[in-house]
């Protein structure tokens, strides 16, 4: 019995670190009312070196105006296929755009950055508009943009 | 035993079948770091760059050139420098599965809401 009972809690603790590896994450994006067109948005993470780790969300569908989300272009050559599944339409003025993905657990507290990068016809580009570390302790903290977006924030 | 060795093994599957998806996930998220590294790392703009004749070259053609999803129809074929670099659209989310960049565990696609 006492063999049974180890080779469970030996089985479970092996099993229970995989089961936990994610978790939901709710990002919310809300624009400023700046008066311009429907707003490009390119959600990405980068790493704890500044390298591009991947691409969560890609607000606006044409590629041709990619070029103006400028840090996630340069990271990305524009790739669609770092966007391909992820993509949605473009973020309107005084909107809030909020995504809930299932986000691998190794990305927080471990020098992660989620960056938003934002582009509006006729108005300046805004690369790295928002950035903030991915950590339990900011969660559910509204960090202010510079240009488009009022605020950014993700819940856990 | 021959029970212990019965719990063993069916354990054994229930965290082979948990742990290696989460551990392919996880291996992905570091390739694709080392991956980028391999074409630079991402220099942050701490600055803004100008606009440089965007205002200019979208006002010079037909109205039809909006960045917003909003009802415009802007699959144009004009010359106006835009389209230089232009490369396919994406998939848009819901007709494919979302990258295997390691960001995304469940191969789920997000969930999205505009308010």
């Amino acid at each position: 019995m006492k063999k049974i009972l180890a080779a469970l809690v030996l089985t479970t603790a092996l099993t229970l670190p995989g089961v936990a590896l994610a978790r939901p994450v709710t990002l919310t994006t809300t624009l400023k009312s700046y008066g311009g067109d429907g707003a490009y948005l390119a959600i990405y993470v980068t790493d704890a070196k500044g390298a591009y780790a991947g691409t969560m969300w890609m607000a606006g569908g044409k590629a041709k105006y990619y070029e103006h989300l400028a840090d996630w272009y340069r990271a990305t050559g524009g790739n669609a296929a770092e966007i391909n599944g992820i993509t949605g339409a473009s973020v309107g003025a005084g909107r809030t755009l909020e995504i809930t993905l299932d986000l691998a657990d190794a990305l927080f507290d471990a020098g992660y950055t989620l960056h938003v990068d934002a582009a509006v016809e006729d108005m300046r580009d805004s690369p790295n508009d928002v950035s903030v570390p991915l950590t339990s302790v900011n969660a559910g903290q509204a960090v202010q943009g510079r240009r488009y977006v009022a605020s950014l924030a993700y819940a856990m | 035993m021959k029970k212990t060795f019965a719990i063993l093994v069916a354990s054994t599957a229930v965290a082979i079948g948990a742990g290696i998806p989460a551990w392919s996930g996880m291996h992905r998220a570091e390739h694709a770091s080392a991956r980028t590294d391999d074409d630079g790392i991402l220099k942050l703009a701490s600055d803004d760059r100008l606009d440089r004749d965007h205002g200019r070259r979208a006002r010079s053609d037909d109205d039809d050139h909006r960045y917003g999803d909003d009802g415009h129809d802007d699959d144009d074929d004009d010359d106006d420098g835009y389209g230089r670099r232009t490369s396919t659209n994406p998939a848009p989310a819901g007709t494919v599965a979302p990258p295997a960049n390691g960001l995304f565990c469940s191969g789920a696609a997000p969930k999205v809401k505009l308010n």
